[in-house]
């Protein structure tokens, strides 16, 4: 195995989020940094995950990105396209190994906010309305375990958030079990300076690895409270080289990598759309059939 | 309160314009809720409501994207009962926000759900049952805002439920692959709530990319998920998602939305954006037309491309 040395912040965020996915994993995913994670994963160690999408749509195999929860790419060589109440009841029913959300504030608990930021307002006017829950209340109630990714800005990682959208551990300790709730709860909260895991006794989140550049106090210093420290700190995985050329080709035009849809034109969007099928169903077979060309 | 299902239109052909549709089954006032689901958005629709000046709608929705942000930007909705709206990997909902922070151009009443639990309020509303259990919403703050979701223990087990109420919205508006004349809708991709919302509804307006007879619905009657005794009317219109992708129809132009959404940053620009693309094309075809056809005919050949590869 070797390690990239030339690689960005996003991709080895992209590579982390791969690695919390074991092979045949059933995944609840949405779009942006998470979706190419397990983008990755499937075209490397995980070619038995089953993606499964908001819209319905199980276990495509998209040969280009994937733009949506409801994109064409969700319905590509899927193994069941079905309706929406069907899927999130199949989660409910602990069918869903992972399921990846993200949010605005997230606490020590791991409760996320994507729903308003009240700031001295109210819940009916507040400062900062946010889309709301969409399906991440149902992952973070039903998910075997969730994966949390969220970035380290100030006022982020707060001691309460102003609303609980996403459910993690509640107050701490068994919280979580006396609501009702059915799924295991965060497992990792993926930060851009770190990642953070749970206790299992006080489900209250400490730092278990910094990303390579970053020191713990940068770290501490952007949690509102005092933010517990693994005895044997750990510095993150950087992702191989196989893993960021995987994650390139995935998103060639850097729409989520690095801000690329504000530029995108529309020939280059068809150009991208084109290439991207020969390249990607040319990865897939050779992943998932050693090259073979027959399909199964 | 709840009644037995009232009749819908029995008719060999239920075909009509979206206007005639729209002026004869939607009323100001009603509630309303529409399919789609991160794509397959339905946007022609959302302009029809807008362009024929509807007032005092109620929404019901999952996570709607124009049918909610751009509904509550020209004041024709101002209840809305969702999960989230926003436009996803193109932008926010600046005017779903704008509305909330700023009243502007009105003040709306929010209730919120999750996606999961607006789906089992559709799907309530199709079994003509009062409410569903769940075990989604517990814990979290959704219950705390909104007092329509009850907790309750199982009377079997002792399990703590969190409780929603039906939908039953006064009209639906279901965009799918196709449909015959007299209403029976086949879908090639996913289903998302359609199914549900066409049946919760008390009338019910299908549109499809493409109209077919019934002799290929019986053909693959797998595909059918809201047979005909479900709907009202019938409008064939194609690329009625348009930015948004449809399944085996046309690619996501997210190019276009993208330009879209740095409009709908400011009032004055999503006014515009309105007053070109919705009142001056004056209809969904003088949309296309605006869009222009090479572009759709691409967005159409390249998802071409990638279907037959998958049949």
């Amino acid at each position: 195995m070797v390690y990239a040395t030339d690689y960005t912040l996003a991709e080895l965020l992209v590579a982390t989020a791969a690695r919390e996915i074991k092979d045949g994993d059933v995944v609840f995913v949405g779009v942006g940094i998470p979706g190419l994670g397990a983008g990755l994963a499937r075209l490397t160690h995980a070619p038995n995950m089953i993606m499964a999408m908001e819209c319905g749509s199980i276990g495509s195999q998209a040969y280009r990105l994937v733009l949506g929860i409801g994109d064409n790419a969700c319905v590509e060589n899927a193994i069941c396209n079905t309706s929406l109440w069907r899927l999130f009841s199949d989660q409910q029913r602990g069918y869903f190994d992972v399921g990846m959300v993200g949010g605005a504030q997230v606490d020590k608990y791991g409760n996320l906010n994507s729903t308003v930021i009240i700031d001295n307002r109210s819940y009916q006017q507040p400062k900062t309305r946010l889309p709301g829950s969409g399906g991440a209340n149902d992952i973070a109630s039903s998910a075997r375990k969730t994966i949390l990714m969220i970035n380290m800005q100030a006022r982020r990682f707060i001691e309460k958030v102003d609303y609980i959208t996403s459910p993690g551990y509640l107050d701490g300790y068994d919280a979580r079990e006396r609501a009702g709730l059915p799924g295991g709860g965060p497992a990792a909260i993926i930060t851009d300076k770190c990642i953070m895991r749970f206790c299992p006794v006080t489900k209250e989140a400490y730092v278990a690895s910094v990303h390579p550049g970053v020191t713990i106090e940068e770290v501490k210093s952007l949690v509102s409270w005092n933010l517990k420290v693994s005895p044997d700190l750990q510095k993150t995985e950087p992702p191989t080289a196989e893993q960021v050329k995987i994650t390139r080709t995935l998103d060639p035009e850097g729409i989520y990598l690095r801000g690329g849809l504000r530029n995108l034109t529309f020939d280059r969007y068809i150009e991208m759309l084109e290439n991207s099928r020969d390249v990607l169903s040319k990865a897939f077979m050779k992943k998932l059939y050693n090259g073979s060309a027959d399909r199964c | 309160m709840f009644t037995a299902p009232e009749g819908k239109r029995k008719s060999a052909d239920k075909t009509m314009t979206l206007t005639e549709a729209f002026k004869l089954f939607i009323n100001n006032g009603d509630s309303i809720a529409f399919s789609g689901m991160g794509g397959s958005q339905c946007v022609a629709h959302t302009y029809e409501l807008i362009r024929l000046g509807y007032r005092g709608m109620t929404l019901f929705g999952d996570s709607p994207c124009e049918a909610g942000d751009m509904l509550i930007g020209a004041g024709v909705v101002n209840r809305i009962e969702v999960a989230w709206c926003a436009y996803a990997v193109a932008g926010l909902g600046h005017n779903y926000r704008r509305a909330v922070e700023e009243s502007i151009p009105a003040k709306i009443e929010v209730k919120e759900y999750s996606n999961y639990t607006m789906g089992l309020r559709f799907l309530s509303g199709a079994m003509n049952l009062p409410f569903l259990p769940t075990k989604s919403l517990l814990g979290s703050d959704l219950p705390t805002y909104n007092p329509e979701i009850k907790e309750m223990e199982c009377p079997y087990t002792g399990e703590r439920l969190a409780l929603v109420p039906a939908a039953r919205p006064d009209v639906a508006v279901v965009h799918v692959s196709r449909a015959d004349k007299r209403g029976n809708c086949q879908n090639l991709g996913f289903i998302s709530n359609a199914e549900n919302i066409g049946r919760a509804a008390k009338k019910t307006i299908v549109t499809c990319e493409e109209l077919v007879s019934t002799d290929e619905i019986r053909r693959n009657a797998n595909l059918t998920f809201l047979p005909e005794y479900c709907v009202d009317a019938v409008v064939e219109v194609p690329f009625a998602s348009h930015p948004w992708n449809f399944p085996y129809a046309y690619a996501y132009d997210i190019p276009f939305h993208a330009q879209q959404m740095e409009a709908y940053r400011t009032r004055e620009g999503f006014l515009n954006w309105l007053d070109e693309w919705c009142f001056a094309a004056g209809s969904w075809d003088g949309y296309l037309r605006k869009v222009g056809w090479d572009r759709l005919f691409k967005l159409q050949q390249v998802e071409r491309r990638f279907t037959l590869s998958s049949i």
